[in-house]
């Protein structure tokens, strides 16, 4: 399936509503990146609704990349007591938006 | 030509506001939003935005339903001694509100009841011995320390009501072999009660249910890594099911033992993946609209909650989000907004 992308705040209640969830799957990503389907008028409308700022893929991407790096930086820099299991949290990977 | 009214013997009404008490197959039009709207079925389960919590955070316990909600410690970052919280917040099927807090922070602790009457239980302490069989009742504006389980740990499934509730699996670390947990224990009101073990032991696992009638799925242990497995709690012994079809840590879940929703957790990175039990089996649904590990849940199969939890690259020092996410099951009525091309 081929995907558009877009960047828009997620404020909460009525950003996605069960109306725009039966019509198309938004997915989230870092960086308030989210992804939809090409080519639906619905989508489309959702992203004017949330006023979304269009970005293409590889922007879409590199805003990830940035958002991942930076959690990963923060993840390299605690103390190594924090990184272990149950204390801390796995260091971030990496995301290939599709 | 034939008209709705020819139809159906009714009007399409012409309001400024939409109608409170509509039916599914009620059609009207929405002067204010200049829109025409109808009340259909729902074919599938969808996942729409919530209010957003106060303090983001990720393996807390939960209690309540959709619209009555309570989240309840967590992991919130921020440092060594610092990073699990006692923070306690109220959802109203709108906002989320802070009350009074838990008497020990902690985190990956067991959660269930209401919105007024809540159990937490066990979990991840800041401080030796680290792990906690720590149980206290909130009454709706405070919480009261009752009688500890007798096997202290953390990431266990939990289901039930305050004065009905099982704990089952979870961690038992420290120390670092051994740590699955196969542990079941019934609480009564008053005291826990060590009953029949999981099949399966395993932490970081998903439940759902009632005292007599269960469902724990999903987790962890060394080998073989995330757990796929499903067992169904009658309230004396657990019977293995059939398998969730995507292994995971930290699942989170809510419903009933015969329809249940499994929804996020964590395979080698956070995953959106939603499943949806049947009694049966375990089939793909709609998916999580971020992926997500350690979310709060709350609800049923028709009407449920999932808040808070693990995000990918989320910032330091929580890691995890402030959203929350409202589940309305298939066959339920929803309004949704005609679109004419």
């Amino acid at each position: 399936m081929a995907y558009k992308y877009c960047v828009a705040e997620c404020w909460g209640k009525g950003f996605i509503t069960h109306d725009d969830s039966s019509k198309f799957q938004v997915s989230g990503f870092p960086g308030n990146v989210w992804q939809i389907p090409a080519d639906n008028q619905d989508a489309n409308l959702w992203v004017n609704k949330v006023a979304g700022i269009w970005k293409t893929k590889a922007e879409a991407q590199a805003i990830v990349d940035v958002e991942v790096t930076a959690a990963q930086a923060a993840w390299d820099a605690l103390p190594d007591a924090q990184k272990q299991a149950p204390i801390g949290r796995q260091r971030p990977t990496a995301i290939v938006l599709e | 030509m034939t008209t709705y009214y020819g139809l159906y013997g009714q009007k399409v009404q012409y309001l400024a506001s939409d109608p409170t008490d509509v039916q599914i197959g009620q059609v009207w039009y929405n002067s204010t939003s200049a829109t025409l709207k109808v009340r259909a079925a729902t074919t599938s389960g969808t996942w729409a935005s919530g209010g957003n919590l106060n303090t983001a955070r990720y393996g807390f316990g939960t209690a309540g339903t959709q619209t009555a909600a309570l989240g309840f410690g967590g992991y919130i970052g921020g440092g060594a001694g610092v990073n699990t919280t006692t923070a306690t917040e109220a959802y109203d099927g709108t906002t989320w509100t802070t009350v009074s807090s838990m008497p020990l922070a902690r985190r990956y602790l067991g959660g269930c009841g209401t919105q007024t009457a809540a159990l937490g239980f066990g979990g991840y302490v800041m401080s030796a011995p680290y792990k906690t069989g720590q149980t206290t009742a909130w009454s709706g504006s405070s919480w009261t320390v009752v009688n500890s389980m007798n096997t202290a740990r953390t990431s266990l499934a939990s289901f039930g009501t305050q004065t009905a509730a099982i704990g089952a699996g979870g961690d038992n670390y420290p120390p670092a072999t051994g740590r699955p947990s196969n542990v079941t224990e019934s609480y009564n009101g008053t005291s826990w009660t060590t009953v029949n073990s999981l099949n399966t032991a395993r932490r970081g696992l998903g439940g759902a249910g009632i005292q007599t009638a269960g469902l724990a799925f999903g987790g962890y242990i060394e080998t073989p890594v995330y757990q796929a497995a499903s067992e169904s709690w009658n309230g004396t012994s657990w019977t293995t099911t059939p398998s969730l079809n995507t292994g995971r840590n930290r699942v989170s879940g809510f419903g009933t033992q015969t329809i249940a929703i499994a929804l996020g957790g964590y395979n080698g990175a956070a995953t959106n993946s939603t499943e949806l039990w049947n009694g049966t089996s375990w089939t793909a649904t709609t998916n999580y609209p971020t992926a997500v590990d350690g979310a709060g849940t709350a609800g049923t199969n028709t009407a449920g909650l999932a808040f808070g939890g693990g995000t990918p690259a989320s910032p330091a020092p929580s890691y995890s989000t402030v959203a929350s996410q409202e589940w309305t099951g298939a066959g339920v009525g929803q309004t949704k907004t005609v679109t004419v091309t």
